[in-house]
């Protein structure tokens, strides 16, 4: 029997038509083989548009439906599913995108409309050759992993725990907490770090359904959305932690003395650490890096003075399976590193300090006690800050970092808060963005202040004085934009906000996981607006800046959305996997296992007995490696086959015919007519074949 | 007549390259509608046959595009890409297809521009270059 | 090279020497069978054939100058799974290399066989060698001999004045031995009244020559030089037919036209050694067109030469199996229609291997070019854009 073709061609409002003339794409899809009805409507992803389609399958009979509209990464689950709920198989849907590709690209409507028509006329082509296809099932386990315990990661995993599902949380680092445990005040509310997520930390070490694997990296992930198994890194910690009670004399005592990553430098640690008295978990670690004996050197002077006797020098890394079913990456970001930037002067001048050095001075807990003071242990008389150091450049990173503003302007009230209204605080910034809840509120608050604000970037900190005044100080020399001129600011210190970039070990992480990163290296969600959450990778969710730079409440939420999607998996506890797998036809291959060297998912197998390569549907992800290579075609990808992507080129390729007049009924008609009303059935993305 | 507009088919990439044409559409990019995309899961799916298929059925050009190196969706399927790319074109110009009309391109799902900017230097090119060798032929 | 031993030619025969070597080969206890081109009692006829029985060997003859099909797809049939025992497979060069691409595609097994390579002068084509047939009556073992001799002195070469000649392939074939093979039984320049010479390729053809017992010989260069003189000939010669089918094929119009005889038989594809798929795909319903499709083609240009998709085949026949080609020159045989398919299948993959640094059929450890990649190649396919 012949198929009978619904096509359904859009104005998307004045997006597409008139630039497209999106009545004469359908006048000429109707003239195409197989088609027996071509409409064109205002919007087709209507309401009424939808129900247009519905009603064709319904009274027309039709077997295959093409929508030309948007892109299908847009809509084409839309109007699959509205074929679903006319009882059509989704996959016998093609849609081509003649909004993108066609009506905004150009100002030549005859060409994009000739564009469009020949779009149209693949897609026609294209769906004759569609087959049915059903999803498959397969259960989700339970358990969800979560790689980062900084405040997102901590957030995702609390919010699963507490759903009662089990979380797998993984930190690289020996304590949890991220970037976060570093600050002191917060912005805008200025409540101190600690006091919001050492509870949340603490939470995290007591909640039992968190099994919390600290000093562990990801080495390796297999498997698929629901049932991916995770091979998990466990760093010796020579600490024994069950022994251990955190008591600290193993740290007093340690003789090796080496800087402080957690005190971002300014501070030093033992070889035997842990970042703060509050640190989840309360014990130490030892840094085999630095370590005298773990160098070959006598010493084991912690050993000797652990009173429980929890020092374990026999410690070895360990490798642990996972098994779960959902994945939250939540790896957080680093900082730009200012020094190779040589005009600032960091690294060169004493007091030329980062923004998470200086959150450092501020902290309690911090190397100076949480007093703000220049090397030399004075309080300084007058700071500058800068803004926009290494972002919103397109010499480094084009974005903009998001939180500097508002952090910026917290350094201004505490260096007022802390050492007096005497002290200058000077602003170097490009724009203020003070967009979130209760920002513009704090940025007036602390303009009030008596706080300097002067707009432009910086051309060089230098100690080179040209008057009296500016000897023995720092010298912003910088253009104030609104005043055009060039100022020369002497300060005593100068606070840089440096950029929030990806993880130097972005590029291997995405690779584990099978993740993409964006020109901006962050890692990629799956839409930048509709799905900034979830990634191409099904099962795999993003939380906080690993995704791009965020302040803390976005963080949280976003966090917060990630482990809503995972437990949107886990709760149904099943999940419909694509059957745009590949598939090889056993009559046709002749078993040269060639697709089995190309596979990059270990997905093909060899049947010995038969002689032939067969596909694990579950490990397959359909990326068609096996079948652009096999030359019997014996290896195809469903709905990618050899025949639907030739009819495709065909129909693209075709001179077209002249426009067929008879068989078009025009959507307007359809508007004044009274719409037959079909039962909605529930939105699924694919039917699920049951036998 | 009028002058020669080519027709150039794309096969493109739907994590990357399709991506990145959405975007230079959304962004209102102007580029010669005479590029038509067929789109892929991967380049690695892009059988050479379909290819050989389009440059014998009127294609005066066939663009692949795909991730970069390192980023592809499914790990290597660029890679095995580039290899068929390079034996198409050993193959295609022992017989004399101009090598201008098989390009292989590296275009990220946030590089608009970057897709834009390739649609219209191929467009150019490839009028320069004038119609397929094969149009002419009765029997392909 | 490994260890050669000479070998005594009785009563002036090199072919009845040889017949005796297979003699000693199937004696040997591991052996358990030997396949090798035989002559059947049909007038003329010489076929691969799997011999166990050393009274069989009489009409044995690897010598012959027929060349009916390319036996890799036989001996990969033939280990393809469980073997009693060693075969011995007596191939030419080219059968070799075939069959070491089609292990490298799983298609056979290096595992149970001991490839023994004759040191080929070439062999006529079907076409010359039915000429020859009748022209001269039968062709019977003794008259290998005759052919072995006009062959080494350069008596026979192409077809000329009606006298019949080696096929274009074996001509234009550089490869006069296998690198893979076992064994070699040398015949270049030997005195071939008075010895041959086997020589071992590999430690498996080692451990049988020891077996043999036969007489060590000294290193002598005769052989080496002889393979040396044969592989600049035949290249030259390969070279000036590549600058011929150039000349006739440089654009797809003319590759259009050097093709317009062929009928789609896919006889070449059937031919063709390396070319392994149960069927072709173009013979599956990937091709099976509508008849309205098949309107609509012809609709656009107003006439559509029927069958269709020939230029498509062979293209696409050269992407899948280019780099495998090992120049036999069996699709050349096998075209109904005269088409000399071998001069474009050899001068699209000289390109191709050329591209690949790849030599079909030489290494059985190397991989076959599409079935492998690396991060970073071929920057000149993306303008260096990487």
């Amino acid at each position: 029997m012949a198929n009978r073709i619904g096509v359904y061609v859009c104005h998307c409002g004045t997006n597409i038509h008139p630039r497209v003339d999106s009545p004469g794409v359908a006048r000429f899809a109707a003239g195409l083989h197989n088609v027996v009805v071509a409409r064109d409507y205002k919007f087709m992803c209507s309401d009424p548009g939808q129900q247009m389609i519905i009603r064709d399958i319904h009274e027309l009979g039709l077997n295959r439906v093409v929508v030309a509209s948007c892109s299908p990464r847009l809509h084409e689950r839309t109007f699959q599913n509205a074929c679903l709920r006319a009882g059509l198989n989704p996959f016998l849907f093609q849609m081509t995108c003649i909004r993108e590709h066609c009506s905004w690209i150009t100002t030549d409507s005859e060409e994009a409309t000739a564009k469009a028509k020949h779009l149209v006329a693949a897609a026609v082509h294209r769906v004759n050759e569609h087959t049915e296809l059903y999803s498959r099932v397969e259960k989700v386990h339970p358990d969800v992993l979560v790689v980062g315990a900084g405040i997102a990661g901590i957030q995702a995993a609390l919010d699963i725990a507490k759903s009662g599902h089990r979380v797998h949380l993984v930190e690289r680092a020996p304590s949890i907490g991220g970037h976060m445990a570093q600050f002191d005040k917060t912005f805008p509310t200025l409540d101190c770090a600690a006091c919001i997520s050492t509870p949340k930390m603490v939470a995290v070490a007591q909640e039992p359904n968190i099994n919390l694997m600290t000093y562990s990296e990801v080495a390796a992930v297999k498997g698929f959305v629901g049932n991916y198994q995770a091979t998990i890194r466990r760093k010796p910690r020579y600490v024994n932690m069950d022994a251990c009670t955190g008591c600290g004399l193993c740290m007093e005592k340690c003789p090796t003395k080496v800087p402080s990553e957690f005190e971002e430098g300014l501070g030093l640690r033992k070889a035997i650490y842990r970042n703060s008295p509050q640190s989840v978990p309360n014990k130490p670690v030892i840094d085999a890096e630095h370590c005298r004996y773990l160098n070959g050197k006598k010493c084991q002077v912690c050993a000797k003075n652990c009173p429980s006797e929890a020092i374990d020098f026999t410690q070895t890394e360990q490798m642990l399976g996972v098994d779960i079913g959902t994945i939250i990456l939540a790896t957080g970001f680093d900082t730009f590193d200012p020094a190779p930037l040589g005009q600032y002067g960091y690294g060169l001048f004493d007091n030329v300090l980062t923004g998470l050095q200086f959150e450092r001075l501020n902290n309690a807990v911090g190397p100076t006690g949480g007093k703000i003071q220049m090397k030399d242990g004075r309080p300084p008389e007058s700071v500058a800050i800068i803004h926009c150091v290494g972002s919103r450049d397109v010499n480094h990173y084009a974005y903009c970092s998001r939180v500097c503003c508002m952090y910026a302007l917290k350094y201004d009230h505490l260096l007022k808060d802390k050492l007096g209204h005497h002290v200058q605080a000077y602003n170097f910034y490009i724009d203020m963005r003070c967009f979130g809840k209760g920002y513009e509120e704090f940025y007036r608050r602390v303009q009030e202040e008596g706080v300097h604000f002067i707009r432009g970037r910086p051309a060089e900190v230098t100690d080179v004085a040209l008057s009296p005044e500016e000897k023995g100080k720092l010298v912003v020399v910088s253009e104030d934009t609104l005043l055009g001129r060039t100022v020369r600011v002497p300060v005593d210190m100068v606070v840089l906000c440096t950029a929030m970039t990806s993880r130097h070990d972005a590029a291997e992480v995405a690779r584990i996981f099978g993740i993409a990163q964006g020109a901006d290296r962050f890692f990629l969600e799956e839409h930048p607006k509709l799905g900034p959450v979830s990634t191409t990778t099904d099962g795999i969710f993003l939380a906080g800046t690993c995704q791009g730079p965020k302040d803390i409440p976005d963080a949280v939420s976003h966090a917060s959305g990630a482990a809503a999607q995972a437990l949107a998996l886990t709760t149904r506890g099943e999940v419909a996997i694509s059957p745009t797998v590949s598939n090889i036809n056993p009559d046709i291959c002749i078993g040269c296992k060639v697709c089995i060297d190309l596979c990059a998912y270990s997905a093909i197998e060899f049947d010995e007995r038969r002689r032939v390569s067969v596909v694990n549907e579950a490990m397959c992800k359909g990326c068609g490696s096996c079948a652009g290579h096999c030359p019997s075609g014996a290896a195809q990808i469903r709905h990618f086959t050899e025949r639907q992507i030739f009819n495709e080129l065909e129909g693209i390729l075709a001179p077209q015919p002249r426009p067929a007049a008879a068989k078009e009924r025009s959507g307007s008609e359809l508007e004044s007519a009274k719409l037959r009303v079909i039962p909605m059935a529930a939105a699924v993305d694919a039917p699920v074949q049951t036998s | 007549m009028s002058e020669f507009e080519p027709t150039i088919i794309a096969f493109v990439c739907n994590w990357c390259t399709y991506t990145a044409a959405d975007l230079a559409g959304t962004a209102r990019m102007i580029q010669s509608p005479r590029v038509r995309l067929v789109r892929m899961m991967c380049t690695g799916m892009v059988d050479p046959k379909y290819v050989i298929k389009a440059l014998l059925s009127g294609a005066d050009a066939v663009l692949i595009s795909g991730c970069h190196p390192g980023d592809c969706h499914y790990i290597n399927g660029n890679y095995k890409a580039r290899r068929r790319v390079k034996l198409l074109s050993e193959i295609l110009t022992t017989f004399g297809f101009d090598p201008r009309r098989l390009k292989l391109t590296w275009v990220g799902a946030s590089e608009g521009n970057e897709f834009a900017e390739t649609v219209n230097h191929l467009v150019e090119e490839i009028k320069a270059l004038g119609p397929s060798e094969t149009t002419a032929i009765e029997a392909l | 090279m490994g260890t050669t031993a000479s070998i005594r030619i009785d009563s002036g025969s090199p072919l009845k020497t040889i017949q005796g070597l297979f003699g000693k080969f199937l004696a040997d206890e591991e052996v358990a069978g030997i396949f090798v081109p035989r002559h059947l009692p049909a007038r003329g006829i010489v076929m691969p054939s799997l011999i166990t029985d050393a009274g069989q060997l009489e009409a044995a003859d690897p010598i012959a100058p027929s060349f009916p099909l390319n036996g890799a797809r036989q001996i990969a049939r033939l280990t393809r799974g469980e073997l009693d025992g060693t075969l011995v497979a007596v191939l030419r060069p080219c059968e070799i290399r075939a069959f070491v691409e089609l292990v490298k595609l799983n298609q056979g097994s290096l595992d149970n066989v001991l490839l023994v390579s004759v040191d080929c002068y070439g062999a006529f084509d079907n076409q010359n060698y039915r000429a020859y047939l009748e022209t001269g009556g039968d062709m019977r073992p003794e008259q290998s001999d005759d052919f072995l001799r006009k062959a080494a002195t350069g008596e026979i070469g192409e077809r000329t004045n009606g006298l019949p000649g080696f096929a274009r392939a074996c001509m234009a074939c550089e490869f006069p031995t296998a690198q893979a093979a076992d064994l070699h039984i040398g015949l270049f320049g030997m005195d071939l009244g008075e010895e041959l010479q086997l020589i071992s390729g590999t430690p498996r053809g080692e451990g049988i020559l020891n077996r043999l017992g036969v007489s060590e010989a000294a290193q002598s260069d005769r052989r080496e030089q002889e393979i040396k003189r044969l592989t600049q000939k035949r290249t030259a010669y390969r070279d000036a037919m590549f600058e011929q089918t150039k000349a006739r094929t440089d654009s797809p119009a003319k590759l259009a036209e050097y093709l317009a005889g062929c009928v789609n038989c896919y006889n070449c594809r059937v031919a063709c050694p390396v070319c392994y798929c149960k069927e072709c795909v173009f013979v599956t319903d990937v091709f099976d067109h509508k008849p309205w499709q098949f309107l609509g083609w012809a609709k656009q240009k107003g006439v559509l030469r029927m069958p269709t998709d020939t230029l498509f085949y062979h293209l696409t026949r050269m992407a899948h199996m280019s780099t495998a080609c090992v120049g036999c020159g069996q699709c050349s045989n096998a075209c109904p229609n005269d088409i000399p398919v071998m001069e474009i299948f050899r001068l699209a993959a000289n390109r191709t291997q050329t591209a690949f640094g790849y030599l079909a059929g030489a290494e059985p450890a190397e991989k076959p070019p599409l079935a492998v990649f690396k991060d970073r190649e071929f920057p000149e396919v993306t303008g260096g854009l990487d």
